[in-house]
């Protein structure tokens, strides 16, 4: 049972939310490609945004199979691939605010982040959890033997919320994979979170008009924002009808709040990448995904909605709660 | 209560290419990790096949900014120099090395980069907005370099005239140059062999100059490097 979950690839179509997420999202990728194609073809759309859109699309083709890849292929994969998404965005905010200097603490951050994601590997709820004061106090401490007071409460504070957003927050979506029916629920959020972020890009380019918050995101309209949660919820709800049938969470008004949940917490991840950039004076986080930016650039909005999500599930239904906890630390 | 100061990575937007061979170049814990890994390994090599010995270690700077230069006619030579400095000074210390032959290839330029923490200078193509780079990072970071004013490795094993680029990076600054003098690199991996024999290396550190009071012109950078080349050929065991 516990290989079937771990390493069980070949169950990986046993649900059919993950048959039609996966057939979804391959198709939206595919369709993509050839409006990109026939709008290059037919000439109308004209350099440099060309050549942007194409960049843009390409690395979507990459980016898909390594996230439906190790969900697939099972938990320890799926687990594996959030540590590794974990640790890339810490990088990446760790050059960007400049605490990557501060090797002592960049170290306690890092060690952190690999205790949450063995904690979740581990299926050990208990160390899980207590990981987050456990962490803050190896990172408050750790800096105190330097015996360098100047500075101490920013190289704190940025290891601290270094920690929570990428070990903390995103190990969240590491520890679903405990569940026996990991695969929809995964895929669920995930795939939530980035429709809603096309959906608020649609929406936001054809009706937007009033700003959001425009010293933080002078892209971001009011329009973009409401149509986000307008088509994620009932999208998410829906999904999530099929998902959680005949659990206490399948009824109407909890299968929206769900959706509501994927789409506001989607939304202020993204904005709260936006204020941290703002903040620093920088564009992106990083040039490592050709017109995307960094991977922090791209996974912003799962940070927020990953521990929202798993405690509002958790609440009603639990993870994992029929599998053996403790499999590798366990007796 | 002070405000918050941010410093973004200096290579921050680069892309992972750009990156590597960057004069901007910042590491991480990643690239610590494998810089330590690689020194630890070195270190151990020199001290069992060459029995490196350093005389006047005394004269090492304690902290940044400073520049070591040393006659140059094996790879050995920056390996023996870096593993003189110590640790806590190391992930500051910056080897300057031949682009054309650190940086070009993208798995030789990861080794230079991530193992070495070399800066690439372009031998052919130098710019003086690198060596203006490669100067103010200096003051800036601040940080250390190891540069061989030589220019090559000396084929017969006799030291060259000094280029005047360290003039350029040091004239009219407090930054202290460090003159140093290595035996026994040459005998032990010569130019022309593919692969070390064990033989003795001595290093010799000789006392900081300082060449605050020169001028930031091409006069100076010249009497610059003939005060260095002139000490380093002094240097010379008895």
């Amino acid at each position: 049972m516990i290989r079937d979950r771990l390493f069980g690839w070949r169950h990986a179509f046993d649900h059919p939310v993950t048959v039609g997420i996966t057939i979804g999202i391959l198709g939206i990728l595919v369709l993509a490609l050839a409006v990109i194609a026939l709008l290059s073809a037919t000439r109308r759309v004209k350099e440099p945004l060309r050549s942007e859109l194409w960049k843009r699309t390409l690395s979507w083709a990459v980016l898909v199979p390594c996230i439906l890849g190790p969900v697939l292929l099972g938990a320890a994969w799926t687990i594996a691939a959030v540590a590794l998404l974990g640790l890339a965005c810490y990088r990446e905010y760790a050059r960007a605010t400049g605490l990557f200097r501060e090797k002592t603490v960049s170290l306690m951050v890092v060690l952190g982040i690999l205790c949450v994601f063995f904690a979740a590997m581990d299926h050990w709820y208990g160390f899980f959890v207590a990981l987050f004061p456990l962490a803050v106090g190896l990172i408050a401490a750790g800096s105190i033997l330097l015996d360098q007071p100047r500075g101490y409460l920013q190289r704190v504070g940025l290891g601290v919320l270094g920690f929570m957003l990428f070990g903390s927050a995103l190990g969240h979506l590491a520890y679903m994979a405990n569940d026996g029916n990991y695969r929809p629920i995964v895929l669920l959020v995930l795939a939530g979170v980035q429709m809603n972020d096309v959906f608020a890009f649609i929406s936001g380019k054809t009706l937007g008009r009033r700003k959001l918050l425009p010293n933080t995101s002078p892209g971001k309209t009011l329009a973009g924002h409401l149509g986000g949660i307008a088509l994620t919820t009932p999208l998410v709800a829906w999904v999530g009808h099929l998902v959680f049938r005949e659990t206490a969470l399948d009824r109407p008004l909890l299968l929206v709040l769900l959706g509501l949940i994927v789409s506001v917490t989607g939304q202020l991840g993204d904005l709260m990448l936006s204020s941290i950039k703002r903040d620093l004076g920088i564009k992106d986080m990083g040039a490592t995904i050709p017109g995307h930016g960094g991977v922090l650039d791209r996974f912003n909005s799962v940070l927020l909605a990953a521990p929202a999500v798993f405690h509002f599930v958790g609440y009603f239904v639990g993870f994992g709660l029929d599998q053996p906890a403790r499999i590798i630390t366990g007796p | 209560m002070d405000e918050w100061k941010f410093e973004p990575a200096r290579d921050l937007g680069l892309s992972p290419q750009e990156r590597l061979r960057s004069l901007r170049r910042e590491n991480g814990l990643l690239e610590a990790s494998a810089s330590a890994a690689w020194w630890g390994l070195i270190g151990a090599y020199l001290a069992l096949v060459h029995r490196l010995n350093v005389r006047g270690r005394e004269h090492l700077p304690r902290r940044a900014p400073f520049i070591l230069v040393a006659n140059h006619s094996s790879h050995l030579d920056v390996l023996a120099l870096a593993a003189a400095v110590p640790w806590r000074l190391r992930e500051r210390l910056f080897p300057i090395a031949a682009g054309d032959t650190f940086f070009e290839k993208v798995p030789v330029a990861m080794f230079a980069a991530f193992a070495l923490n070399a800066l690439p200078l372009w031998r052919k193509k130098c710019s003086p907005a690198d060596m203006d780079a490669l100067r103010r990072r200096l003051m800036e970071e601040p940080c250390a370099y190891v540069l061989f004013p030589e220019g090559t490795r000396s084929r017969t094993g006799q030291m060259a005239r000094f280029r005047r680029g360290i003039g350029v990076l040091v004239a009219g600054t407090v930054v202290p140059v460090v003159p140093c003098r290595l035996e026994g690199a040459f005998e032990a991996f010569p130019p022309h062999r593919r692969f070390p024999v064990p033989g003795r290396i001595t290093l010799s550190v000789g006392e900081p100059l300082s060449f605050h009071s020169e001028r930031n012109d091409p006069e100076g950078w010249a009497r610059i490097a003939a005060r260095l080349e002139e000490t380093v050929r002094g240097m010379a065991a008895p």
